[in-house]
């Protein structure tokens, strides 16, 4: 079996996709040789009937045998045509089944990799392509493992099986199959490398239109308040239009690979024919000989002409294959050797000690910040624009590792604990946070999926999201999908409140909890998040007075540093950033 | 039905290669018929020839069977190559059509599609649509013409022959592809919605990743990856099923035809009618005439998927606007002031009013506010203004013509919006700021930054404007990205200026020397400003305090104040 036909690649650093391609063979199971077996089965009953066919027609046009005289020939026709039938229906089953098991686990195993990489990866990443990869780049692998792979195996068994009846009966015939089948795979390689190069810039093409089309329909209602959406139509057909001429000219050479290998194999077929004729003309040889020969020499041929064509599926999946390996050799981070439990009980301490990150690229996003967070403290985490105050978040959720320094739980360092289950005692309402395509009432279950109907409405009158909530058409049962359509920010918000309110975690991060909320309502929610402090360790980004008020102590990030730490009253008393921001909240320096 | 005949007519523009890509078809069709049909009976009369001791004129078909050998050839790769090309121009131009029917739908009609599902409709059903150009309707056009071909080539020996030959193809060619047309529907609507619902579920997971790790629903959201992903396998399954019963059962029809060619040829033997090598040809043009209908089954059973495909794109294309655009030309506005009088809208029959019997006025330069809480109906009132959605009572006025008299495009021309949702583009930040006006001058951009507060931030960075932002560039903050929409706002330089809650989410400092650039922004403009913050409402002309879509307090700041009522409590909480 010549299955590992694939070139090995310079790079060292990344598996060849052809191999890894080859590697992931095994989680096809069993079926993928069933279908090679399937196919050489097939290839046996081809030469049976071909023989029987040859009989026919000799009895008939040589000897001019009666119709008949023939039917012990006729009848077992049949029978071959009726298993050929059943084989063809098989090997189809067996060669999906073989794909659709390498899909299924490979997807999954993507996704799975994706979530370990975590959300500040796909940030940096565009999610559209990303999307897309999930879905049609894992599908584009179909071909490999449903044709490609039977397929090589069939074409290396079943022209040998061919030859194997065609020697001993006419060795002139056997010799030119034997010398001509090499020259086609070796044409079809050699054309086969520029293909797929260009295959992968197609593929990288796909991937950019798609994003490209998410982007615009995603900011279609920006664009329309410019009334640049009309122009954008030219966009649209420059980025199809690019899409189709990389794809033409990936078909071309497909096109141009299968008219070299047609006209090979025609040529190879019409010089067994005229090698046949002659002898024939001659009486060098009997007609059924001739006629089996050439009956079987179209489908001698057929194998390695149709190599093409798999050979294309090959290319197309190797070219998505890459951005897959790409994706799964980015490691993840290293989970805890040893992993600690989280402390069994809240609420927790929370300590930052020296921390510094810097994002790839440079950029100081932490520059050595310390601070310590008392068990059941409520702090407030003020600062402009770029202080630091989302790397904060994102390194207490574990969502990034600090480049030197700890960051610990009740003395315990984060990173010898799994996210996971560290992230069980944390609730988190981001800046904005996302609807999950579903009802109101699965968004607020997110966390505690089998929560009643009770905890959820009680949930919901905590964020003070109950009232608009039974207001909607369906109540709780109303769906919602992506970006909250149909929902004000500040609905989404109160929304996204109930979740952290519904998970009851021992540790409460809330960035910017009463944002789009009007002074009412921030006072109400305000009210909510005192009852939900209680006992629970809250630490907010704040940028509402009302909310730092009421905090036990705030801290103030500025560049990446913690540069005043206390409660409103010593933080207004000592001027400074406190200061300067709060005035500036009141709105007492702004005049036109 | 009507939807196939309605993709046909898409096709109409690019009917000629279509028509060429047929005929090229053809050709190759009877090359590799008659090459089949002819070396059999080369073989056959060089047997019969060399048994009698004679010899026989063997240049003529060898120059049949070299022609046909190369008409083949190349005729499929001139086919394949000219109907391709066509059937992705075609495509490619579905999109931009596509597109053109999803813009004005935006956003009102939009709101209930997830923009995953929006994307696998642009992308994957357009491409989906392939299967009708280059599988159906080029060989159902190339099965006719070798149909007939076919009987005429046989009934010159004997009608008998025709017949059989015909019958066969009849059930292989439209009995089998009906059959499988009948049951390929079900699981090729399944196909495309199992599709559909994964490439949505994966944005969902993606897009939404760390709420779903925080709130422990990773596992269950890679089990529901899992599971879409199975249903699409399942659907998969059941089209691969019938695409191997389809392979089967041609490859069956094909067999049985020269089956029964052969017996009903054997006995014409001999009789004049036939002479004997021509059975050896019989049979061979038997099996190769299957060619003519070897695409089809497979292709109609696709039918319903591209159908599915299909309908997704038409309903997009059919929805009508929620403002749809007058016939007539826009009114040209004798000024640039809104008047709003007794307007009552709701978003759709049973919900409640999001607006009930406003009027307010704007006039031209002047500076009004709206403040209320959220679900009071503010932003309701920016959708109505931009004609996103048209009130279902009352009228608006701008510059004395009813909004309703003015092409969306037209109207909007006169309003620029800094609103808390600002789209970032993934493409550098000088595209993004063109956005606002593709004929902005360097000079007017670096003018707008200056304005803006941006010109500093530009300036630090390496690569300045040509910066790439967006999903895969540069992340701005909240601040930054609210500054962009100003600069976006003074590039487009419209009289009216709608500003939508534009400090939301900023932090005070950032809000503050934000608003000092908004109040550049305001110079000479009429302004609405809808806010929930009381910050900057000193500069205003007239404060509107709006709750659960009615008006209930109206003056200026002052006179707010000195009323004492919710708006002079609200300020009092924020300054006690």
């Amino acid at each position: 079996m010549q299955l590992n036909a694939d070139v090995p690649n310079n790079d060292t650093t990344a598996p060849a996709p052809g191999r890894w391609l080859s590697g992931q063979r095994h989680l096809a199971g069993a079926a993928l040789n069933l279908a090679v077996g399937l196919g050489l089965a097939g290839g046996f009953l081809l030469i049976w009937q071909a023989w029987l066919l040859a009989r026919v027609v000799n009895a008939a046009v040589v000897e001019g045998t009666p119709l008949d005289s023939l039917w012990h020939w006729l009848w077992p026709l049949l029978g071959v045509f009726a298993l050929r039938a059943v084989v063809a229906w098989a090997s189809e089953q067996v060669a999906f089944r073989a794909a659709a098991q390498v899909k299924l686990a490979l997807r999954d195993r993507l996704y799975r990799h994706l979530q370990a990489l975590g959300p500040v990866y796909l940030h940096g990443e565009r999610s559209g392509e990303l999307s897309s990869l999930l879905v049609d780049g894992v599908e584009k692998l179909e071909a490999y493992y449903a044709r490609f792979l039977p397929h090589m195996a069939i074409t290396a068994l079943v022209p040998l099986a061919i030859l194997a009846f065609v020697f001993p009966l006419d060795w002139v015939s056997g010799l030119v199959m034997l010398l001509t089948a090499p020259l086609i795979p070796l044409f079809m390689i050699l054309i086969g490398k520029g293909a797929e190069r260009l295959n992968q810039k197609q593929w990288r093409q796909l991937a950019r239109m798609s994003a490209h089309f998410l982007d615009v329909i995603q900011g279609l209602t920006t664009l329309k308040l410019f009334n640049a959406s009309r122009r954008e139509a030219q966009v649209i057909a420059a980025v199809s239009d690019a899409h189709r001429k990389s794809t033409m000219a990936v078909l071309r050479v497909a096109f141009l690979s299968s008219l070299v290998l047609e006209f090979f194999s025609t040529v190879s077929i019409a010089v067994v024919a005229v090698l046949i004729g002659f002898r024939l003309l001659f009486g060098e040889m009997a007609f059924f000989q001739g006629f089996f020969v050439l009956l079987l020499a179209p489908e001698f041929y057929l194998p390695l002409r149709q190599m093409g064509t798999h050979y294309h599926a090959r290319m197309e999946a190797i070219a998505s294959a890459e951005r897959l390996i790409e994706v799964l050799e980015t490691p993840t981070p290293k989970p805890p050797a040893t992993p600690v439990a989280p402390p069994a009980a809240g609420p927790f301490a929370i300590t930052f000690d020296a921390v510094a990150f810097d994002y790839p690229g440079g950029r100081r996003a932490l520059a050595g910040t310390s601070f310590h967070i008392a068990a059941g403290e409520t702090v407030a985490l003020v600062g402009p624009s770029g202080s630091g105050k989302s790397t904060t978040i994102n390194l207490l959720l574990g969502f990034l590792q600090p480049g030197s320094g700890q960051v610990r739980v009740d003395g315990i360092d984060l990173t010898y604990m799994e996210r996971d289950a560290w992230l069980r005692h944390v609730a988190w309402v981001p800046q904005r946070p996302r609807l999950f395509h579903g009802s109101v009432r699965d968004n607020i279950r997110l966390g505690r999926p089998e929560a009643g109907h009770d905890e959820v409405e009680r949930a919901a009158r905590l964020a003070q999201a109950h009232g608009f909530i039974t207001q909607l058409p369906q109540g709780y049962d109303t769906p919602v999908g992506e970006g909250g359509q149909g929902l004000s920010g500040g609905q989404v918000q109160r929304i996204a409140l109930a979740r952290a309110f519904l998970k009851d975690a021992p540790l409460v991060v809330l960035d910017e909890p009463t944002a789009s909320l009007d002074a009412e309502s921030e006072a109400l929610v305000q009210a909510a998040l005192e009852r939900l402090a209680e006992g629970r360790t809250l630490l907010v980004v704040a940028h509402r007075l009302a909310t730092v008020r009421k905090a036990d102590r705030i801290l103030v990030l500025d560049e990446g540093r913690v540069v005043q730490d206390g409660d409103h009253d010593a933080l207004m008393a000592a001027g400074g950033l406190y200061a300067r921001l709060t005035a500036a909240y009141r709105g007492t320096e702004v005049q036109p | 039905m009507k939807d196939l005949l309605r993709l046909a007519r898409l096709v109409i523009p690019y009917w000629k290669p279509m028509a060429l890509g047929v005929l090229i078809a053809f050709a190759t069709l009877v090359a590799n018929v008659g090459l089949m049909a002819v070396s059999g009976w080369f073989i056959a009369a060089m047997a019969l020839a060399g048994l009698a001791g004679v010899t026989m004129n063997y240049f003529s078909p060898a120059a049949l069977i070299r022609t046909f050998a190369i008409v083949r050839t190349v005729g499929r790769y001139g086919e394949r190559l000219v109907t391709h090309e066509a059937t992705f121009r075609l495509l490619s131009g579905l999109r931009v059509w596509f597109y053109e029917h999803l813009e004005p739908l935006a956003p009102a009609r939009l709101q209930q599609y997830r923009s995953g599902d929006l994307l696998s409709r642009i992308r994957a059903d357009i491409d989906t649509l392939d299967n009708l150009y280059l599988r159906i309707l080029v060989p159902v056009a190339v099965a006719l013409l070798g149909a007939v071909a076919v009987g005429v080539f046989l009934a010159w020996y004997h009608p008998s022959l025709a017949l059989v030959n015909l019958a066969f193809l009849t059930i292989a060619g439209v009995v089998v592809p009906f059959v499988l047309q009948r049951l390929g529907r079900r699981p090729g609507r399944a196909l495309v919605e199992t599709n559909a619902s994964l490439q949505a579920g994966a944005v969902d997971a993606l897009q939404g990743m760390s709420e779903l790790l925080v709130y422990g629903a990773g596992e269950r959201q890679a089990v529901q990856i899992r599971r879409a992903s199975g249903e699409l396998i399942a659907a998969q399954a059941q089209m691969s099923r019938l695409s191997g019963l389809a392979q089967a059962s041609l490859g069956l029809g094909a067999n049985l035809t020269a089956w029964t060619m052969a017996l009903v040829a054997i006995p014409l033997l001999g009789s004049g009618v036939l002479e004997r090598p021509e059975l050896a040809m019989v049979v061979l043009f038997a099996l190769a005439s299957f060619e003519v209908v070897m695409p089809l089954p497979q292709a109609f059973q696709m039918l319903g998927q591209t159908l599915g495909a299909a309908r997704r794109i038409f309903e997009i294309v059919d929805a009508r606007p929620q403002a749809p655009d007058p016939a007539a030309a826009s009114p040209v506005p004798s000024h640039h002031g809104i008047a709003l009088q007794d307007v009552t809208f709701s978003y759709g029959p049973g919900a409640p009013p999001a607006l009930q019997g406003i009027t307010l006025e704007v006039a031209s330069g002047r500076r009004v506010a709206v403040v209320g809480a959220t679900g009071s109906g503010k932003s309701t009132l920016l959708n109505l203004l931009l004609r996103f959605w048209d009130p279902q009572d009352g009228r608006i006025l701008f510059g004395d013509h009813d909004l309703r008299s003015y092409r969306g495009d037209d109207l909007r021309r006169h309003f620029a919006v800094v609103s808390q949702a600002t789209h970032l583009f993934t493409s550098t930040l000088r595209e993004n700021l063109r956005v606002a006006n593709p004929l902005a001058s360097e000079a007017a951009l670096a003018a707008a930054l200056d304005v803006a507060q941006l010109h500093d931030f530009v300036a630090s960075q390496p690569d300045g404007l040509d910066t790439w932002v967006g999903e895969a560039g540069l992340r701005l903050s909240g601040g930054q990205a609210r500054r962009v929409a100003i600069a976006r706002a003074l590039l487009k330089d419209a009289p009216v200026l709608l500003l939508d809650e534009p400090t939301e989410g900023l932090d005070a400092e950032t809000e503050r020397q934000l608003m000092r650039a908004l109040f550049r922004l305001m110079e000479g403009r009429s302004v609405l400003l809808i806010t929930h913050r009381l910050v900057g409402l000193e500069a205003m002309d007239e404060i509107l305090l709006l709750d659960r879509g009615r008006i209930v307090e109206r003056g200026t700041h002052v006179e707010l104040l000195a009323a004492g009522g919710l708006y002079a409590g609200m300020h009092a909480r924020l300054h006690d």
